[in-house]
């Protein structure tokens, strides 16, 4: 096999430009792979870091009536959860609204949260800062789509629990910015205390959001929501998107293996001559198949390092400054930042050179088969058709 | 008493041509002995390199027997062929099949790396392979550089390094003028000389014919006459 390596470099050395053309082909395909599944593999990641720290916690324990799904289920799905059971939770109450930003109506969310909570990154502790009477905060999609800024006024209209319609003017406190729409779009954070004392729902909750040390007991009337469940939708649609990413880079590794499988046939066909002369020179015909397949894995090698040379400095720079694709989340319903930032994994790196070198191996295998059922004569006379 | 490298009984081989059949080589009884210098000759079609690819193990005879240095060419597997091929037999081709992406040294070297022989060994032995063909300063060009005088003495040191028993050449000459022609027949019988390697040769070339010591002529297949001459001396 050495010696096979050793002829298949010389080979492809002494072929010049069309070994050349091959590896960048390669190359560029290899480039492509990981970039994409780094660039799915980063957006991933941040979705999760993101949906952590602003909405998901480490896991929610919800009202057995709430099903985040269903608007219908929001008015009556809250509940009590006794006291003891409320270590290491932070509770959210929900209930809908409208507001009238400049003479305009907007259905909303109301959440009430405790502005004193350190789990999650909404910066609850203007709601405590705030002077106004009913101050909220609000997300920048909120803030854009209600034309409201920090210090403006409002008027907010709510159902109590009787059914009973009350209204009052509340404040924005201030204006986040997140990648999370689910904690943006259409709706606004209060105090819970003072959503509970407005819709007189008192000490009801309809979910609570668990810190890291929160370790579950069975509350009756309440379901635990673990963070791969919350993130489930997240990742299925990254998955689906990994799916969609691979179609595309078997089209891309298919050409480029086509263009090696290509060389190969061709070269085997215009190589008779020299075929026959390592026959005739002692070597067996599969010796000849190993040194015609050892240059089609050859030229992943030579991919890989061709790929290295203008890749790794390109995909270092692009780690740092990430791709900026201006897209909004809230429009598309899921956690995206505006700016990605690839992550390569071992594994990818690793998996993707093993999958080319294994791709290319195996393309150059099947047209050199032919060697072994060729005859020498005739391909000393390179008479083979 | 002179050693037998080469016998051939009974050979025949015919090849399929439409619905009926060619015959190539048509009885073939032939005996070769070890340091002859012997040419197969006659027109085109008359079976010479068929009869020079069957005694190389390249091709195997429809009937009959070739035995070749003992070893029956109809019985080997391929890989026994690939050995006998890669011990004890050179080739020198007509268009001297250098392989053209390596270099003078490298060519020649090629068929002891085979044999797995050490670098040093394998250095050692190509500069000697290239000193008797008078090409050791050129060990570093490429077969593309060579003039095909040159070239075909790259042929001759890439089949005579591993200082085989038997040397198939297959019209050496044809490719090359009367001087070149002349300047490697001298050098292979030098090396046949000195070496004791036993050189068959396949050609119509006058020029060669004068170097030979033994002529068998091919007609359609059959030797016609088989003769033993007296050759020019180097």
């Amino acid at each position: 096999m050495k010696l096979a390596f050793h002829l298949a470099y010389k080979n492809l050395m002494g072929a010049g430009l069309r070994t050349w053309l091959n590896a960048g082909v390669l190359s560029f395909a290899f480039v492509v792979i990981i970039f994409y599944n780094a660039l799915i593999d980063g957006w991933n990641q941040q979705a999760k870091i993101d949906g952590i720290n602003w909405q998901y916690g480490y896991g929610h324990l919800v009202n057995d009536n709430y099903d985040a799904y269903d608007a219908f289920s929001i008015k009556d799905g809250h509940g009590e959860l006794p006291e003891s059971k409320q270590k290491n939770l932070t509770p959210i109450l929900i209930q809908q609204g409208n507001l009238y930003p400049n003479g305009r109506m907007m259905s909303i969310l109301i959440k009430g949260i405790d502005p004193n909570q350190g789990i999650l990154l909404l910066p609850t502790q203007l709601l405590n800062d705030s002077k106004a009477e009913i101050p909220v905060i609000i997300g920048k999609r909120m803030s854009e789509s209600a034309k409201v800024k920090t210090g403006d006024e409002f008027l907010l209209r709510w159902r109590d629990k009787n059914g009973t319609y009350d209204a009052a003017t509340v404040t924005v406190a201030g204006v986040f910015e997140t990648n999370v729409p689910f904690v943006d779009s259409r709706q606004i954070w209060m105090s819970i205390d003072k959503l509970r004392k407005l819709t007189l729902l008192h000490n009801k909750t309809t979910y609570f959001v668990a810190n890291e040390q929160y370790k579950y007991e069975s509350a009756p009337g309440w379901r635990f929501e673990d963070q791969e469940y919350l993130m489930r939708e997240q990742t299925r649609l990254i998955n689906a998107k990994k799916v969609g990413g691979s179609i595309f880079y078997v089209l891309l590794m298919t050409l480029s293996l086509l263009a090696i499988f290509d060389t190969q046939v061709l070269s085997i066909f215009r190589r008779q001559k020299e075929i026959g002369t390592y026959i005739a020179l002692g070597m067996t015909r599969w010796q000849v198949v190993r040194i015609f397949t050892a240059e089609g894995a050859m030229y992943s090698v030579f991919a890989t390092v061709l790929g290295a040379i203008y890749g790794i400095p390109l995909m270092w720079y692009l780690s740092i400054t990430g791709i900026s694709f201006g897209a909004d989340g809230g429009e598309m319903g899921v956690i995206i930042s505006e700016t990605l930032y690839p992550v390569y994994g071992m594994g990818l790196i690793f998996g993707t050179i093993l999958l080319v070198i294994l791709s290319a191996t195996i393309v150059s295998f099947l047209p050199a088969r032919k060697i072994a059922r060729m005859n020498p004569v005739e391909a000393l006379k390179g008479k083979i058709s | 008493m002179s050693e037998k490298i080469i016998t051939t009984e009974k050979l025949f081989k015919r090849y399929p041509v439409g619905d009926g059949e060619f015959t190539a080589l048509n009885d073939i009884n032939l005996t070769f002995d070890k340091g002859e210098f012997s040419g197969i000759i006659g027109p085109s079609g008359s079976g010479k390199t068929t009869l020079l690819n069957i005694l190389g193990s390249l091709d195997s005879p429809t009937e009959g027997r070739a035995t070749v240095l003992g070893h029956p060419i109809s019985s080997l597997s391929h890989k026994e062929a690939a050995q006998l091929r890669n011990k004890h037999i050179g080739f020198i081709f007509q268009v001297y099949n250098l392989l053209p992406v390596y270099t003078v040294f490298e060519n020649v070297e090629f068929a002891l790396l085979l044999q797995n022989r050490s670098a040093s060994e394998r250095k050692k032995e190509v500069m000697q392979a290239l000193e008797w063909v008078g090409l050791e300063n050129m060990a570093n060009k490429k077969p593309s550089k060579l003039s095909g005088g040159e070239g075909q003495r790259v042929a001759i040191a890439r089949a005579m390094v591993k200082r085989p028993d038997l040397v198939l050449a297959d019209e050496p000459t044809a490719n090359l003028d009367a001087k070149n022609a002349h300047a490697i027949l001298q050098t292979m019988k030098k090396l046949n000389e000195e070496l004791n390697t036993t050189f068959i040769f396949a050609t119509h070339d006058e020029k060669v014919m004068g170097y030979l010591n033994r002529l068998i002529h091919l007609e359609d297949g059959k030797v016609a006459k088989d003769e033993i001459v007296t050759a020019k001396t180097v």
